[in-house]
This record gives structure tokens, sequence and C-alpha cells, in this order.
């Protein structure tokens, strides 16, 4: 019995992944080192690079330092790495100790989603300052299964010591890892990296203005760039399927411009994210900065959050009752209690009942506890419960642990009275 | 007066009691036996000796001894041991050895559910502990967090899985898994027996891709096999590992006293040889024991009889125990239900269990009193594990065979020689089942890529590669094969469904609070969870308001009724291509793929207590078609002298006998080999018995009663001829065919089936 035969009539149990595909389309090309297409790809700048009898395509391209793209030149990225040389402050996304040429922005295009061992990486992007240009290089998987070729070309290009992605840590790079344990014979080592992500960064300063915080839309929202004719990124696989199949370069130019342009982005963001954190940018928002505060006391740079706070911590609005109050716990951390106790006492009558409620509570504590002044922590007790019943998100053990602290406060006042 | 009475006061009672006695068929008692042990290993290091003693063992058993000394000489072995008899010990002891003399190595452990792997993770724990050496044994499944899975992955000296998660998770991912694959030099599967049928299949080619990334990061792990008792368990166990293997059975542990007893209802309509409901004793027996506290397991075949039974259980002791002593437990349940009920039993809360057999598998539920089964389970191998549930360790207990009115369970009951004396069945895979195998040659190539003339464990696969490579999965390049395609190929294979997508079962009596309350497969769905269907769960009967066929959803609500339903399937059935034909002018006997178009009809209404029927309605489903591999039996019609209908009659009492011993001599699942009788034959127009598989491609049922159909024949004719009804009953042709000649007419049918066979030694 034919086993063809038997295959297609089993066809309907079979779990095939690709629903319904024509079946007219032609049977891939075999293999030959005679490249399809190859005028059309030296006419965008593409190149071969052989490797035994394999092959991969590289692309090259040079951009000007004043290259504008979005808010920014591509240039200003220097500057921002000499701002990072210039500060004193210890930071994630310090460049501090590097040249501009020793960082690399990073971005990859992948056959699959999620990360299993058949996702197969089939472009490697990457873009570097040498010589007062950017230089931005490209390695195209030609086919599945060329990617010794691939790798060799990205390995040996490459001379850099940190990596700038968009979501590399936990997306791109345990990809390459991957792919690359399965040619670790043939193929150099890995370096280690060290790793901005971007990502996170976007997430921590515009997470309060942004839904999503995929790269397109941080880009267009925050550094205004708008792309012409861009390649939705989730067509990336279909499109290169198609590529292998027809080696047209049409389709595949197409994703490599969508991957050009994020690479730009990174450049642009990271310039922007540090002028962001170094407040070097003229037009931050008083949100972005206080978020960037946030940052800094998140990460213990306890005098750049205090600076950032105390620049945003006068006049009424929400972010300098938000900075006032960030502040206080900086002095109280310091057990400056007493200077404390005057930002508390400010914020506990603001027109925000969360801080409000926040700042009632600390001074009814340091009344109780250190002042031992019963009267007062009591007034600030109720006074903190008044403004506990009055929002609409009070919490239970919020309010049970504010009647156990009356409770205990009366007994103490009492005794007090009774004692004298 | 004695209030509650002791299960050997009980035991005496029914050897006195007239009435019960009458029904007894045979008592068999099987004696205590006494525990064979060896010393200790010399080589066993000292802290691992020190624990050992700390749990009061001084001594090995035989078989547990016979396995140490095989593993460290580094041969892969199978262990047959019964249930309680400390066969975690064959394996834990080599392992942990091991681990110690380099803690480099790794051993990947291998269980059937996520409960049993939660089991062995604690026992193996406290032997480690009690070594005071760093060994790190880990599980790793769907409830492991996010947050240690990196921790597991590296560091994990034992992790313990099962083999959907080795399947979707482990493989597709093995890049992050190299100190475990590159330092693996054990994988054990536990409860090898469970790996037969399409499960089996499916996870034999689960291994072939463990090897094939052992290979690649240059491993080489020894298998060690644990097994129930079965007919073939080296046989098995080289089948799903590929690998040469040593059988150890020589078991050494003790053993309690056990009472086995074969239980017929009484008969209550002679002329149709009707006996009472098995259910209905079962209730009766059940009573008895859980009124006087006795724990007892009763088994049930199919989850609407789990239901049934529980119902009328709940109701009958609900004053005495409370509602929570009493519980259901089946596949179908979802997770921390099932939890929840194997804590109760071990810990005593729960006096009673009404089980199918997914409590077959070893999970650890402590010593039950008396296990009672609800008809014979379908195979000596299951009746066995369940009759273990009982007395698992020492002291006396009781196991109950009521017989219901199949063929099958009254050839059982009436011969129980059958049953103790032969051995059980023979546990068979089909690794090679076209579908099973491409979908795995996807997960595989997805894994690493295939070189030409690469062989897939012992399989050639060159033209399935080709053909994956037409299909656009695969995509050549010089001398490889590599994965072309945007999916997640282990994604969309499922290793235990034959069909891969389930039906959810909602439930919406409360709108505002949906909630997903079970699932089951698409073929049992159409007869069990049809419109107004009534599906019963923990004991709560719910009715089918919507079944969304399109999206696989059945919605549900609450009710409360005296009645179940039982629905019919009518198959059509088309030969598409001849493998194997031995005929002569008479009889034709053949094997083949066939197309089977199953649709359901009607379903009835039938009352709890009485089981009339009172009331029907029909069945809107589209058809299911399956194609599968099926064995046939034609004859020529003239021969049979008989008009029409009578023969039309014959075949279905036939079909009836035929759907009973088949699985008896296949030695396999009742459920999974179906028999449809058609008087005339799509292909040859001939009266033709048709027998398949029931998974698509088959899984080799088919092929052996091809070989074995002269047994079968004989088998059945025995079966009609030895029944004392007098015009077909259930426990032969069924009720089905009418007409007072039915009976006769199935014989006459069979006569010229064995005449013409053993005539012409059929070529």
């Amino acid at each position: 019995m034919s086993l063809k035969n038997k295959l297609n009539r089993l066809k309907p149990h079979l779990s095939n992944p690709e629903k319904s595909k024509e079946s007219s389309r032609p049977l891939p090309l075999k293999t030959t080192n005679e490249i399809p297409f190859l005028s059309d790809w030296k006419e965008n700048g593409v190149t071969p690079y052989f490797l035994g009898d394999d092959y991969c395509l590289v692309r090259e391209v040079k951009y000007p330092l004043d290259h504008q793209h979005g808010r920014y030149q591509l240039g200003d990225f220097i500057d921002a790495v000499n701002a990072w040389n210039e500060a004193n402050i210890s930071h994630p996304l310090s460049s501090k100790g590097f040249l501009p040429e020793q960082l690399f922005f990073f971005d990859t295009e992948t056959t699959g989603l999620g990360g299993g061992v058949g996702n197969t990486i089939f472009l490697l992007g990457h873009a570097t300052v040498e010589d007062n240009h950017f230089v931005l290089r490209q390695h195209i998987l030609p086919r599945p299964g060329s990617e010794i070729p691939l790798y060799t070309s990205f390995l040996e290009k490459v001379d850099y010591t940190t990596l700038v992605t968009y979501n590399g840590k936990a997306f791109d790079w345990p990809q390459v890892k991957t792919r690359h344990t399965l040619l670790k014979d043939h193929v150099p080592n890995l370096p280690l990296f060290g790793h901005f992500d971007l990502f996170h960064a976007s997430r921590r300063i515009w997470k309060h203005k942004l839904e999503r915080l995929k790269l397109s839309i941080v880009e267009k929202e925050i550094l205004d760039i708008q792309r012409v004719d861009d390649v939705p990124g989730f067509l990336a696989p279909m499109i290169y399927f198609d590529f292998v199949e027809t080696q047209k370069p049409e389709g595949m130019l197409g994703i490599m411009k969508h991957n050009e342009i994020d690479i730009l982005s990174l450049i642009s963001l990271y310039t922007h994210l540090t002028f962001q954190i170094l407040r070097i940018d003229q037009n931050q928002t008083v949100k972005e900065a206080f978020e960037v505060g946030r940052w800094f006391s998140y990460l213990g740079e306890d005098s750049a959050a205090e600076n950032t706070f105390t620049q945003l911590a006068s006049g009424e609005s929400m972010e300098a009752y938000k900075s006032r109050w960030q502040l206080s716990l900086q002095l109280k951390k310091k057990k400056d209690y007493e200077a404390a106790s005057h930002v508390w006492l400010n914020l506990s009558n603001v027109a925000d009942d969360e801080i409000a409620f926040d700042s009632s509570l600390e001074l009814s504590k340091w009344y109780e506890h250190k002042k031992r002044n019963y009267e007062k922590a009591l007034y600030y007790s109720q006074n903190a419960k008044i403004l506990l019943e009055k929002r609409c998100d009070s919490k239970k053990d919020q309010m049970m642990d504010i009647e156990k602290r009356l409770e205990r406060i009366t007994r103490k006042y009492c005794n007090k009275n009774v004692k004298k | 007066m004695k209030v509650r009475k002791s299960l050997q006061d009980l035991i005496v009672e029914m050897k006195n009691n007239e009435a019960f006695k009458d029904q007894i068929v045979h008592w068999h008692t099987i004696e205590e036996k006494e525990a064979k042990t060896s010393e200790l290993p010399n080589d066993l290091h000292s802290n691992l000796k020190g624990a050992l003693q700390v749990r009061g063992i001084g001594r090995l058993f035989t078989h547990q001894k016979s396995s140490y000394e095989a593993i460290r000489r580094g041969e892969s072995v199978v262990a047959v041991t019964p249930t309680a008899s400390g066969k975690t010990l064959c394996y834990n002891l080599p392992v942990i050895q091991t681990i110690i003399e380099s803690l480099d190595s790794r051993a990947l452990y291998i269980f059937p559910t996520k409960a049993l792997a939660q089991d062995q993770k604690s026992e193996l724990n406290e032997l480690i502990q009690a070594t005071e050496l760093q060994i790190n044994s880990y599980t790793y499944d769907g409830d492991t967090p996010a947050n240690i899975r990196e921790k597991v992955r590296k560091a994990g000296h034992v992790v313990i899985t099962n083999p959907d998660m080795l399947h979707s998770a482990i493989l597709p991912h093995h890049t992050k898994w190299v100190s475990l694959f590159e330092n693996l030099k054990f994988v054990v599967i536990d409860e090898l027996h469970i790996y037969r049928g399409v499960f089996g299949s499916h996870v034999a080619n689960v291994i072939r891709r463990l090897k094939r990334i052992c290979q690649f990061y240059g491993s080489n792990p020894i298998f060690i096999c644990t097994s129930a008792t079965i007919a073939n368990p080296l046989e098995l166990a080289e089948q799903l590992t590929e690998t040469k293997m040593r059988l150890i059975d020589n078991n050494g542990a003790p053993s309690g006293r056990k009472h086995f007893l074969f239980y017929n209802p009484p008969i209550v309509n002679k002329p149709l040889n009707i006996r009472r409901s098995a259910t209905l004793e079962v209730r009766n027996l059940a009573r008895t024991l859980l009124k006087n506290k006795i724990q007892t397991i009763v088994f049930a075949k199919s989850r609407v009889r789990v239901e049934i039974l529980l119902t009328y259980l709940k109701e009958l002791v609900k004053y005495q125990l409370g509602p929570k002593a009493i519980r259901g437990y089946r596949g179908g349940y979802l997770p921390t239900e099932r939890r929840e009920i194997e804590k109760g039993l071990r810990n005593g809360d729960i006096y009673g269990v009404v089980s199918t057999n997914a409590l077959e598998l070893g999970v650890d539920i402590g010593q039950l009193q008396v296990c009672i089964m609800t008809g014979y389970p379908g195979s000596i191998a299951s009746s066995w594990q369940q009759a273990g549930r009982a007395g698992r360790r020492h002291g006396e207990s009781l196991v109950i065979l009521v017989a219901s009115s199949s063929p099958l369970d009254q050839y059982i009951i009436q011969h129980p020689d059958y049953f103790f004396s032969s051995s059980p069945e023979t546990a068979r895979i089909n690794k090679d089942n076209l579908i099973i195998l491409i979908d795995h040659l996807k997960c595989a190539a997805y894994e690493l890529p295939f070189k030409k003339g690469d062989y897939f464990g012992e399989t050639e696969i060159e033209e399935l590669l080709e053909y994956l490579v037409e299909e656009r999965v695969l995509f050549e390049n010089g001398e490889k094969y590599y994965w072309m395609n945007d999916s997640f190929p282990a994604h969309n294979i499922s290793l235990r469904s034959a069909s891969q997508d389930n039906v959810v079962i909602i439930d919406h009596s409360d709108v505002s609070k949906a909630r997903v309350i079970g699932e089951m497969d698409l073929f049992s769905s159409m007869t069990l969870l049809h419109e107004e269907a009534i599906y019963l769960h923990q004991g709560t009967q719910f009715q089918v308001e919507k079944l969304d066929w399109e999206e696989k959803k059945a919605f549900v609500r609450e009710v409360a009724v005296d009645y179940f339903t039982d629905a019919n399937l009518a198959v059509e059935l088309k030969v598409l291509e001849l493998d194997k034909q031995r005929e002569n002018s008479i009889v034709e006997v053949a094997y083949g793929d066939v197309s089977v178009l199953a649709k359901a009809t009607i379903f009835k209404k039938i009352k709890f207590e009485t089981h009339e029927n009172i009331g029907s309605g029909p069945i809107h489903l589209p058809e299911v078609e399956l194609h599968t591999s099926s064995a046939w039996i034609s004859l020529d019609k003239s021969a049979t002298e008989l008009p029409d209908e009578r023969l039309d009659q014959g075949l279905i009492g036939i079909s009836h006998a035929f759907k009973h011993i088949a699985p008896l001599f296949v030695m396999c699942d009742p459920q999974d080999i179906h028999v449809v009788p058609q008087v005339k034959a799509v292909h040859n127009e001939k009266p033709t018995l048709f027998f398949y598989d029931r998974y698509p491609g088959g899984i080799g049922l088919s092929e052996k009663i091809y070989e074995g159909m002269e047994v079968i024949i004989n088998e059945a004719k025995a079966m009609i001829t030895r029944c004392h009804c007098h015009q077909g009953c259930p426990s032969c042709i069924g009720t089905d065919p009418t007409g007072e000649t039915a009976k006769n007419d199935c014989l006459k049918i069979l006569n010229m089936f064995q005449y013409a066979v053993r005539k012409g030694r059929v070529s």
C-alpha cells in the first residue's frame, strides 16, 4: 500500500499547524550556490557572505550622525553617553566607563512566537558607532539550515561589550543562545553580555500614560517617529516562509526595513531615556520626572531621588504632594523624624485623601511612639479614620488596623492621665 | 449489643448467610505471604544506609536488591511489582547512590499523572533528607511556579515530571536544560503498564525524541521501569524505550490474607435470563459495609455508573456518615477536587469512594479494607490493580466482583479458573501509527533537524520527511531537514485523547458565575453531552442545555430528575483499502483500512431504580468521520439460506457476542475495539461483520483479530451455546435482535463461519 495515499487519507486527523495553504505554490529551490536574485540584492546594499559551500546575506548601511530620527538626531546618542560619564549616579542604563562605540543596538526577527528551540532567528540586526557614523548591519538567513554562516558572520563582525535591546533580556538573547546551542561545535563561542533593556525602562517611566508598551507604540507616542509603509511585525514569519520558497527579495526587504527602523528607534530611545533620567530634557513632564525620582529611590540612589523630588516639591499639584511625600520617606529613612513630621503636617490636610491619610497615620505613629504625645496621636488617628471613611477604595484590614490603633492609643492616654 | 461489626464479622456472616451464599459463585482466598529479604548492598553510602535504618529498613526485599545490582551494573531494568511492595526503592536507591558518588549526575522521573509525581516527590525528599546530603529533587509540571523553574532546570538532580510536560515543555525547550541532558544517567518510568494503546504509542514517540536529544548532548541514560502485573512487561518496556532490558520479577514483599469473591446477582427473569442489576447489588453490598464504617472503594466502569452509584450511596448513609463521607473520583473532575479526595481518603475523613479506573494508578490513598467492582473491569490486569486497592499492606481484606449481565462478565464469572490461572493481558502499542508518528516527527524536527538517512528510533522515516517537505512543514537544505513553520507543534498534539480537541463543560446555573466543571473527548461527548442529556458530576445532575459543536462547549444547568440518559450511535462503514485477505468459496476474512461515519441518533431517558424507559428524543449532531484499520469476515449470502430479515437479526446478535469476546482475546480495553454488522457491506455486497480500532489510523488491534478470527468465532459460538436463555439475552446475543429464531440464526451463521474457516484453511 502506498504510504502517500494513506497519509492523504488520514489528513483530516493529522494536526496540521497550517490550516489551509494553497498547494499550487512551487517547491522550494534546491540548494545552489548560484545565489538567486543577486543583482537585486546588490542594488539594496546586500552582499553574500560565504563559508564553505554555504552562505548568508549581509546588508550594511551607514547613517551620518546628523540623521534625524523622530525627536533626536542619531548623534545625540554620543551626548547621552558623555552625560552618563559626567554624572555621578549609578543606574541600570548608565554607560559610564564606556565609549559610544562600545554600545551595540540589537534586534532580531524570528519565524515564530515564544521561546521554543524550533523558533528560528532569520534576521540579526545591529547598529553601532564607527568613525563618526552609525553603521547598521543585518545578517539574513537565506534558507533554514544556513545558520553556520549566519552566526559566524554575525559573531565576527561585532565587537561589543554592551547590548541595547527592547525586551531582549527575556526574548532575543535567550533565543540567540538557544540557536547557538544547536551549532556550538561549528561557530565561535558566544561572548558574555552586559545588557540595557529599554523595555523595562520605558515601562517604569511611561506606564502612567501608555496602555501598551510595545516599541512601535513608544516610538510613536514618545519619540514622534512616523513609519511609512511599515510591514507589521506579526507578518514576518509568513513573509519569510514565502521568501524561502520564492527567494524573491521584495518581501524580505520590507522586513529588513522594519528591523532597521526598530534599531534606529532604539538609538533615539536610549538618548531620550538618558535625557529623562539625567533631567536634561527641557520638555520633561512633571509625571515623568516623578517616575524618574521613584526609580532612583527604588535603586537606593537616595541623593539623586531627593534632588528630583525637591525640584518637584513646591506648589499644590498632585505631583508636588507625591514628591513631598516621597521626600518625607527619604527623611524617615535617614531617621530625621523632626523634619519629616513637618512635611507630614503640611500634607495631612491637602486635597489628596490618600496622601493626607498616609501622612496623618505617620504623624500618629510619630506622636505615639517617639513623642509619647497621646492626645496628638489620638487626633491624627481620628483624622486618618475620617479620611479612610471618605475613600471609596478603603480596605477592610486598613480599617481594622486603624480601629486597633485608636483603641491602643486611647488606653495609653487614659493610663497616663490616671498616673498624673 | 454490638453496634459496629468488623470486617472479620462480616466475612463470617457472608459465609453463613443463605441468601448471600447462593450468589457467591466462587470464593477464592489468597493466603498471606512471608517477606523474602536480602542484605543491604555493600557499596551503599553510609548516610544512605543510615537513612534507610531510620525508616526501619535493615534489609531489602529480593526484588529491590536485584534491581539495585542490575542498575549499578549499568543495565536497564523493568521491575514487576504488585501495589505496596516498596517499588520506589527499586529506583530511588541506585539513583541516589549514583548521585552521591558523582554530584553532576541527573535523573528524570516520569509518572503518568501530576498527582503521582507529587506523591513520589514527598517520598523521595523524605529519604534524601534522612541522608543529610545536598541532593535536589523537584517536580516540574504545570503547577511549578515560574520563579523556581530556572532552578529546577539548572540544579535539579532529580526532575520529576509527566509525559505531557516532557512532550510540550521540556523537550521543545531542551536548550534550557543543558545540564540535565548532558548529565542524564537515569530515566525512570513508573507505572509502565499505563503506557499502552494510544497513550503508550504517543509516549513511545516522546521517548524517541528524548533519546535523540540525549544523543545530541552526548548522554546515554539507562531506563528503569516499574510495572504492575501484565503479560508482557519486558516486551512493553523494550518497545516503549527501544532499549534492551532485564526483567526483575522476584517480588519479595509480604502481603496479607485476601478474600476474592465472585458474586453473580440472582436471576429475576428465567426465560430471558435477566439478572438483577449489578449496580443495585453493589449498592446493597456497599451500604452494609459503609454502615459499619469499613473503608470501601467501589469501582464502576463508566462515569455515568460512578455518578449513579454515588447518588444512591450518598442518600443511603447521609444520616450516619454525613454527605462528605462518600465521594466520587473520576477523570472529568478538576485537579484540585481530586487532590482533596485523595487527602480525605488518606486521613480517614472519607469512608467510601466510588471511582472509575482513574484510581487504578498508584496514587497513595492508604489502606482500604474492601474493594467492590461493579462488573468485570474488562481486563485481568485492571481487575488485579483494582483489587490491590484493598489491603495494600497487611491484614485481612475483601474483594467482591459483582457480575453484570454482559456476556463478558458472565463468561468470567462462570470461569473462575480462567480468571485466576490465565496470565493477565498483553499491553500493546503501535509506535508507528502514522498519525502519531507524523505528529511526533514534527515535534522532533522542531527540536533538532533530521539528517538524510536518519531513523526515528527504529523506524525508517525518509518517505515521511519528504511528505512533510511537500506539506511545507520542513525544508530540505543540504543533507538536512529543517523546521519551517511558525507554530509550536507540541501544542497541537495531546498525548491522551484520540481526537485532539476536548469539549469543555460549563455550568451556567448561575449566569453571572458560569464556571468550567470538567471536559470530555469529542467522541464521548456525542453520546454523553448532546442536548437534553443528563450529565452527572459529583452526584449532582446537570442537564445539557446547549452543545456548541463549533466552539466545543457544552452548557449545563443543575437539575433534579429521577432518570438518566442513554444515547445510540449509528455507524456507517466503508472499506478504503484491502491489505490482507484469506478466502474460500464461502467466507472471506480480511484486514485493511476503513472509513467510519458515526452519528448520534436518539437518546432514551431511563428511570433510576427500575431502569425502565420513560421517554426519548432525537440528537442533532453532525457526523464524525474516522479513518482507521479494520478486520472483517464476510459470508456468501446464499450459503446461509436465511431470509434477509433473519440474517440481519442474526448478525446483530453475533456482533453483540463478538463485542465482548474480542477484547478478551486481543486483550484490550473494551472501548478500544468496536464491532459493526452489515447485511450488505458496501465493498463486496456480502453479509459482513466488521471490527475496527477506535483510534484514527489504528493501534494494531484489528490486525490481531484478523489473525485470530477462528478463535473468536469458536468462543462466541461456545458462549451462545452455553447460555441458559431461550431466545437470546443480554449475556449472549443481547436484546436488540428481534424474532424467536434469532439465537438459532446466530448459531447457524457462526456454524457456517466455523465450518468454512475449518474446511478450507482459508488462504
